[in-house]
């Protein structure tokens, strides 16, 4: 059957492909330079350009990079998925109840959750920080993690309930009439069928969280605590480590993100719908 | 049908699940409480699932929110909180100051740049890739890539872009015999702002063309044979066919843009530092981040937060009410 | 004159085919149905002659013109071969209004303004939608949506229309009073039309002709009357006709010089003038076709022995309105009847005679039939 799209002759369709194409060298330009040059010795980073490929490959800078950021991808890594278990599973028992045991008001409920996941984080940053310190957490992972959860709760409730919207509501009232309790009727039914939303939004969550800058800048800037994101950032605003580092430790810090990317992308891609369109 | 017709008594409905369901509802109702209330047994026991939540959210945003609007009509500066009220004199004199007014303008400039490009671009990709291209997938991840990425990390690659002296542009400008279209990039406060919003274009125009081609193929084939067999075909079919109804598509991600737009933050901080000469890539997040951490002008930030706070709430609220809301639409 | 033929057409999806070698010619001014269950090639087809799919062998042609050709490599896009067409989901867009759905071809083959307006206010008032002009499609019922679509398709005055279960969506009662609509409508347009179905009471009623097809293939080309009356394979005879026919096991005999039909239930004698190629199945298994319209209660009293009156017993009486369903069996065998009024009972016996000049024989290896 025809395809709907821009049916072009045979030779013209040579020109999507060239401009295609050329997206792909322009969108790509700079994670390419990045690749090359984390392998280059200083001497290839003076004696070549940036998109040429090392004229003698190290993985010196890899190294000193890594020892760099050693400590901050351990508490990346440690504060991310500790975080992202936590929003997850709160997401979905909020999805659930917020589509499949209606009361009232359960709109509101989701409309306020909403709009925090649209909200400028500077709005509560002070008493953030401040709440964070009275509790003795902050430059701590715990904080990271507490932080992380609260506001990862208004995402992953937005995924949930737009999947779990999708179960038909027989389904819940089939169970009741069979006598499950609330939880029973979770447990057994909803979080068998959850699958997918989980993964999207533990794909979605890990990427959020693990690139996050802002909370980890204000609440763990200490070595005990601090996040891959800062360190690398203040990898970047000394003078004292050239490009090659620099570069070797934005490999590093992307490293977890592009694994999940490539293997688990079509995930994340749904993720990033559900904030765009109903349903 | 002759046998099988309705008993009396019971109807159809009373023995269906549906019907099941209400009575076993009504029944609860009557049980714990002989006083009528709103608020089953059950009903409590559901709220105490997304208690956790509720409070989690409910403390962190709307508590923390209003925190800060206290904070902004306060006096704190310094490390010592201090809560004496001052009216809004922190908000008179964010107007009269030159590097508010600078980021606000800033800001104004990026959103009327970054948008409409990035709605663009992304219209753009999502049409050619719906051309029944061979490897759409591979292309649409590739596009996709940046936007996945940390902010920190993309600065830094775009540092590396923009370095005058050894950065990819400029020595790639030089290779190809451009040499004289060198420039500072972000070290020249005259196009720093401009630099920084092509590349944050280049991080979000995956992500536009990922709302734009799913909108696309929400259209049903037959819509687009029938438009065939009009004759509408090629670009008469895009212009008035397809793009019409692309306008939910284009509003969640104009929705999506603008509030990025207004937070932006983390790129800006790692990748300039909000110079060249002092302010040239000043935003209004930045600046309240450097009033409130780095000069500690607590009460000051505050009061630049709150105000971003509202503008965000004015495009977000109405968003909202339209999709949760006009979902019958 | 606008006929269409097709030549050996032929359609292919990677190994399946859709459409096989088919050989079709519908006549100027006719109303034709393609019918079949899903998945017989009827809409493959349909998109085929539209030219919204290219065809893998074979050729197609709109009055005189050759719009398709696979040896020839000829394939003429869907706005030159002056088609319309009708989807079963209307596909009208839904970000213009009514007349700005009306007038959308009409725009594109840049007819003057003046006379858009015209063409697009008969054709709404043709179709009684000039009320609804300016509402978007989403305000309108599917009955209402159902004739913009056809609006949009009569506007450009085709030389041919072409419509894919146009009725599929619609309610039962609208159904068949649109389907009424549309019949009148084609008469007096005169345009030749194809319309595709897999409900075999709208081809009944509405087409000139009808083609059955099944997976691909043609089973029958026909009159509604000849694909009644005269079906000429199992397919056709069980698929056309509600409720459908009867079909018993049995055996043909030769007793007396006369031929029978033996059941073992029962014996059925066949009238006298068969035609000579039954005479080589005798003493073979072939299937009886009997529709339920053609079983009658038998006048004559009990006991006497009338040739082809057979004791039944009856399982159900379905009371359907104008008559009775009757689900009655022979031992194993069972049998459905249409009668006016009967005095039995379900559980009771009844004797039925059938008609013997409607008996329908079929070869049970290929499924023709030879009377």
């Amino acid at each position: 059957m025809g395809g709907k799209g821009l049916r072009f002759p045979k030779p013209r369709r040579i020109i999507l492909y060239v401009l295609l194409i050329v997206f792909v060298f322009l969108f790509l330009l700079p994670l390419w330079t990045d690749f090359t040059t984390s392998f280059k010795s200083i001497h290839d980073i003076i004696y070549t350009v940036p998109v040429e490929l090392p004229l003698s490959p190290t993985i010196e800078p890899l190294i000193t990079a890594f020892n760099l950021m050693e400590r901050p991808l351990l508490n990346s890594l440690t504060f991310t998925v500790v975080a992202m278990i936590f929003s997850c599973l709160l997401g979905s028992i909020n999805g659930y109840i917020l589509t499949k045991i209606k009361f009232r008001g359960s709109n509101t409920v989701f409309l306020l959750f909403a709009i925090g996941v649209f909200i400028p984080y500077q709005a509560v940053l002070v008493p953030l920080v401040l709440t964070i310190s009275q509790l003795g957490l902050y430059n701590t992972l715990g904080g990271l993690i507490l932080t992380h959860t609260a506001y990862g709760i208004t995402i992953t409730t937005l995924l949930f309930r737009n999947f779990y919207g999708l179960l038909p509501d027989s389904l819940i009232m089939a169970a009741k009439v069979d006598g499950a309790g609330t939880w029973t009727i979770y447990r057994r039914i909803i979080l068998p069928l959850s699958l997918l939303p989980f993964v999207v939004a533990a794909v979605f969550q890990f990427t959020s969280i693990w690139n996050d800058f802002l909370f980890g800048v204000t609440l763990a800037r200490g070595s005990e605590a601090m996040p891959a994101s800062v360190a690398l950032a203040n990898l970047k605003g000394t003078t004292a480590f050239n490009y090659n580092v620099q570069m070797a430790g934005a490999l590093w810090y992307a490293l977890p993100v592009l694994i999940i990317y490539l293997v688990l992308g079509k995930y994340l891609i749904r993720g990033y719908m559900a904030g765009a369109i109903k349903g | 049908m002759e046998s099988g017709g309705d008993r009396k008594g019971i109807s159809s409905f009373e023995l269906s699940p549906e019907g099941l369901y209400q009575n076993s509802l009504w029944a609860g109702q009557k049980m714990r409480f002989p006083f009528r209330r709103v608020f089953t047994r059950e009903t409590m026991v559901n709220l105490l699932f997304i208690l956790p939540s509720v409070v989690l959210v409910g403390y962190f945003v709307y508590v923390l929110i209003g925190w800060n609007v206290v904070v902004s009509v306060s006096n704190w500066k310094g490390l010592t909180p201090s809560y004496n009220f001052v009216g809004f004199g922190q908000y008179v004199t964010l107007f009269h100051d030159p590097e508010f007014i600078k980021s606000l303008t800033n800001n104004i400039i990026l959103i009327l740049l970054f948008v409409p490009t990035s709605l663009g671009l992304g219209l753009l990709l999502a049409i050619l890739l719906d051309s029944k291209v061979r490897g759409e997938g591979v292309f649409r991840s590739i596009y996709l890539l940046p936007f996945s990425l940390s902010f920190v990390i993309t600065a830094t690659l775009w540092a590396w872009m923009y370095n005058p002296d050894v950065g990819v542009i400029n020595t790639l400008l030089k290779a190809i015999g451009l040499g004289f279209l060198q420039s500072g990039w972000t070290t020249d406060p005259s196009i720093a702002l401009y630099c920084v919003i092509l590349a944050i274009i280049w991080q979000f125009s995956g992500y536009t063309m990922l709302i734009f081609l799913a909108g696309i193929k929400s259209i049903p084939e037959s819509q687009i044979m029938a438009a065939e067999v009009d004759g509408a075909t090629g670009f008469n079919l895009y212009r008035r066919v397809v793009i019409p109804q692309l306008r939910t598509s284009t509003l969640s991600a104009f929705v999506v843009l603008m509030i990025f737009a207004l937070k932006v933050f983390d790129f800006i901080y790692v990748l300039t530092g909000g110079g060249p000469a002092a302010d040239a890539t000043y935003v209004v997040p930045l600046k309240m981040f450097i009033e409130t951490f780095l000069r500690t002008n607590f009460a000051y930030g505050a009061a630049i937060a709150t105000i971003l706070f509202l503008i965000v709430l004015a495009i977000v609220v109405p968003y909202l009410y339209f999709f949760i809301w006009g979902e019958k639409d | 004159m606008v006929n269409i033929t097709t030549k050996n057409l032929t359609k292919k999806y990677g190994n399946t085919i859709a459409v096989k070698d088919l050989n079709l010619q519908i006549k100027d001014k006719e109303f034709f149905v393609f019918l079949g269950p899903s998945g017989c090639g009827k809409t493959t087809t349909l998109f085929a002659i539209a030219g919204l799919i290219k065809i893998d062998a074979g050729d197609i042609w709109i009055g005189d013109e050759l719009v398709s050709s696979a040896e020839k490599g000829i394939h003429k896009a869907p706005q030159e071969r002056g088609i319309a067409m009708v989807f079963q989901d209307y596909a009208i867009y839904p970000h213009m209004t009514v007349f700005d759905n009306i007038a959308f071809p009409l725009t594109i083959s840049k007819v003057k303004k003046d006379e858009i307006e015209a063409r697009v206010k008969k054709t709404a008032e043709l179709l009684g939608i000039s009320h609804l002009l300016n509402r978007k499609p989403r305000q309108l019922s599917g009955g209402q949506r159902q004739r913009v679509a056809l609006g949009r398709a009569m506007v450009r005055r085709p030389k041919v229309f072409l419509m894919d279960e146009p009725l599929a969506n619609l309610d039962a009662k609208l159904r068949v009073q649109t389907r009424t609509e549309l019949k009148k409508l084609q008469l007096d347009t005169g345009v030749t039309t194809i319309y595709v179905t897999h409900d075999q009471v709208e081809a009944m009623t509405m087409a000139d002709r009808i083609m059955v097809q099944k997976d691909g293939a043609v089973e029958q080309i026909g009159t509604p009357d000849e694909l009644y009356n005269h079906p000429s394979n199992l397919f056709v005879a069980g698929f056309i006709g509600s409720p459908e026919m009867n079909f018993i096991d049995c055996t043909l005999i030769e007793e007396r010089k006369e031929l029978h039909l033996d059941a073992k239930e029962f014996k059925i004698s066949l009238p006298t003038k068969m035609p000579s190629e039954l005479k080589s199945y005798i003493g073979t298994e072939i299937i009886m076709g009997i529709r339920p319209e053609d079983l009658h209660e038998s006048e004559s009293a009990e006991g006497t022995t009338q040739e082809n009156a057979i004791r039944m017993n009856i399982d159900l009486i379905e009371p359907v309105g104008p008559y009775l369903l009757l689900h009655l069996n022979v031992g194993q065998i069972p049998l459905v009847t249409t009668v006016k009024d009967i005095k039995a009972k379900a559980g009771q016996e009844v004797i039925m005679e059938m008609d013997p000049s409607k008996i329908h024989i079929f070869d049970k290896k290929t499924t023709k039939a030879i009377i």
